[in-house]
């Protein structure tokens, strides 16, 4: 009691380890004080008459300090454990400081309040859950979001739809004539087209390369002759040829315009067989 | 007075066995806390140590320098002459230039040291070790001592004849002044600045100061390599290891000799000190420094003139009493009653009168009259504005014949 008066002068006027100075208020860092104010009455160390209360794992204690224990700092702080009910509680701190001042015994109860309210949202949170709040990472966010687009475009999803159902069309999934786009339809035929021809000018390839090897490159005016009545002949059948052709042509165009969208390598064809054409109409019979 | 006026004497090997119940205090724990002495005291003595050191005395005059005086337009500072060289012209000299010298720079003959009174170092060193006997100073000053028995602390003089660290270490950790000692280790931080180079790469805080008698006494060995521990001699005590940075309230360890030698060595109140010769301890100017105490005790309020109130002359803001009737109430006690007769007068004499009920019947009757009313007004104007317009259209046609006949 006596020495309050000095020890607070020399801790507020000079230096003390538990003020935190801001520019408003002055805190106190030490564990015991009830306020957290640095002031001489909540000044745990210039009060050699001092109580306080801790929550320790969801129980309130009272820690009451005297100034017979003054010297025995490990023997300082008594610890008295508080009921859980709240007003059995409060009634516990009037027995337990009666006779102190106003302050203490109001500032007292006024922790325990703000304590046990603060036990009740822990309870509250464990049970209902809450909004954990996850800062926004601006960098993380940004990129992934372009990432996403990127990945997106590469994905070819119409592409692999496509595929899918044409697979399934083949499969024979759809039995029924249905109406879709012709333009769709077109590309499948084209695709047909081109696998075929892929696979006869594979063919073509090896009769070629076969014929080479037999017949003598000679010039042979007979032959020319020959090649005239035919083609008197076949005028019809040019015709009809060349009615194929441009629109083969124009259908190549298309493809050629998708492959160049595609950037895949473009398969070069030469029309010249009749076959084709009665291909093409068993394949729309097909469908 | 200000401490416990006796003390324990612990037991080296166990921190809960006391060897020595109950030993008087020395009469140093008494002497007043004087935080201006010892802060002045410090300040000085903390110069003491300091080694000479100055500023080469040629540095930045080594040039044959001189001023080109007036009319040359250039300011008149020395210049280097010269030439051939960046430097020639450039100013030279002066504190202000570029490579000059520095304004007054540093003589080895420097006033290093400072004398302090003999007196005051003395009453400092005392008041510094009446300060390691208080708690609250000690924590304040942030030392972890919530794990020690006892402040201040008292042990047997075994420890003098500690060899071993790990003795030392143990011995700190069975009397709490452990943590003190992490404290020390954990807060371990490089230097900022340049002393960094200088040989002072960490700056270490102080951990406990440990307090022996015997000169023979090996601790100081066992202990020295404790970071944060200093060990020292009672005959040698320092203020600048008692209350380091002239703050108060360093954590000490005392042994019992040394606890003991302190009554010799500061003396008491009763008889002056052997050692320091002729020394007598501080005498504080009030005997019981709790003011607030004394201001409220019977003694003194008995004497005291009763508090005056601080006494109002006129309001802050003018109130109307005409308007604001309880202005008037204050100018005029009777004011009250005179409006309460006024109004109880009102009412006996509408008292007889019957409150006249609003008569529904009467006020459709009344409403269908005015509509009634209202709609042959509506009628005449209406009327009336046909008229007119009638006689415009006649007009005008009339008019128009006419201009046609013309």
């Amino acid at each position: 009691m006596q020495i309050d008066e000095v020890v607070w002068q020399v801790i507020n006027r000079g230096h003390c380890s538990f003020k935190i100075k801001t520019i408003s208020q002055n805190f106190c860092r030490n564990e015991y004080n009830v306020t957290g104010l640095c002031s001489k009455q909540s000044c745990p160390l210039a009060n050699s008459q001092y109580a306080t209360i801790k929550e320790e794992k969801g129980l309130c204690y009272l820690y009451v300090k005297t100034a017979e224990r003054a010297q025995k700092p490990k023997e300082l702080w008594e610890k008295i454990l508080l009921s859980k009910n709240y007003e059995q509680a409060l009634a516990q701190i009037d027995e337990q400081l009666k006779y102190w001042s106003n302050f203490m015994i109001h500032k007292n109860k006024q922790r325990l309040t703000k304590l046990r309210q603060m036990l009740i949202r822990i309870r509250k949170m464990r049970l209902k859950g809450f909004k954990e709040l996850i800062p926004i990472k601006k960098k993380a966010e940004r990129r992934d979001k372009i990432r996403e687009q990127k990945a997106l475009v590469a994905a070819n999803l119409e592409n692999a739809i496509e595929q899918e159902l044409i697979d399934r069309l083949k499969n024979g999934v759809y039995n029924e004539i249905m109406n879709y786009n012709t333009k769709a339809f077109e590309k499948v035929v084209g695709q047909n087209q081109m696998e075929d021809e892929e696979e006869r000018e594979q063919q073509e390839l090896e009769e070629e390369e076969e014929d080479y090897s037999d017949e003598e490159l000679i010039f042979d005016p007979n032959d020319l002759e020959e090649d005239d009545e035919e083609d008197q002949d076949d005028e019809e059948d040019d015709q009809r040829l060349f009615q194929k052709q441009t629109f083969n042509q124009l259908r190549r165009e298309n493809d050629e315009i998708k492959d160049i969208k595609k950037k895949k390598p473009r398969v070069q064809l030469q029309y010249e067989e009749e076959e084709e054409v009665e291909d093409r109409k068993k394949q729309q019979i097909a469908f | 007075m200000t401490s416990v006026p006796l003390v324990s004497v612990f037991s080296a090997d166990d921190s809960s066995k006391v060897t020595a119940k109950h030993i008087p205090l020395p009469a140093v724990f008494q002497t007043p806390i004087r935080p201006d002495i010892v802060s002045f005291v410090h300040t000085n003595i903390a110069k003491n140590r300091r080694q000479a050191h100055a500023v080469n005395p040629q540095a930045g005059m080594q040039h044959s320098a001189e001023s080109w005086g007036t009319g040359r337009a250039v300011a008149r500072i020395p210049r280097v002459s010269g030439s051939g060289t960046h430097r020639s012209g450039q100013a030279a000299f002066g504190n202000q230039c570029r490579k000059g010298r520095m304004s007054l720079p540093i003589k080895v003959w420097r006033r290093w040291h400072r004398r302090v009174n003999i007196k005051q170092k003395r009453h400092a060193a005392a008041t510094a070790v009446a300060a390691t006997g208080i708690v609250p100073l000690v924590l304040a000053r942030g030392h972890r001592i919530s794990q020690v028995p006892q402040i201040p602390l008292v042990v047997e003089d075994k420890i003098e004849s500690y060899e071993k660290t790990t003795d030392a270490l143990n011995f700190l950790k069975r009397f709490g002044a452990f943590e003190d000692v992490q404290k020390v280790v954990s807060t371990k931080v490089v230097r900022a600045g340049i002393s960094k180079q200088r040989g002072k790469k960490y700056r270490v805080r102080k951990g406990p100061l440990v307090v022996y008698f015997n000169e023979n006494a090996k601790l100081l060995k066992a202990f020295r390599n404790v970071p944060g521990v200093e060990v020292v001699n009672v005959t040698r005590l320092n203020l600048l290891q008692l209350a380091p940075g002239g703050q108060l309230g360093r954590f000490v360890i005392w042994t019992q000799s040394a606890f003991a030698h302190l009554d010799k060595l500061f003396g008491t109140y009763r008889y002056t000190s052997i050692i320091k010769d002729g020394y007598q301890l501080l005498r504080p100017l009030i005997t019981n420094p709790d003011l607030a105490r004394i201001i409220n005790s019977n003694q003194v309020q008995e004497k005291v003139q009763p508090a005056k109130t601080t006494k109002v002359l006129h309001e802050v803001q003018k109130k109307n009493p005409l308007k604001n009737s309880k202005a008037m109430d204050r100018l005029n006690p009777y004011a009250k009653k005179q409006r309460a007769a006024a109004v109880a007068a009102i009412k006996a004499n509408t008292k007889g009168t019957k409150k006249i009920k609003k008569n529904k019947a009467l006020k459709k009757a009344s409403r269908a009259a005015y509509n009634k009313v209202a709609a042959s007004l509506n009628d005449a104007t209406k009327a009336a504005v046909q008229e007119e317009q009638d006689i415009k259209v006649k007009y005008f046609s009339v008019q128009k014949g006419a201009a046609q006949t013309e």
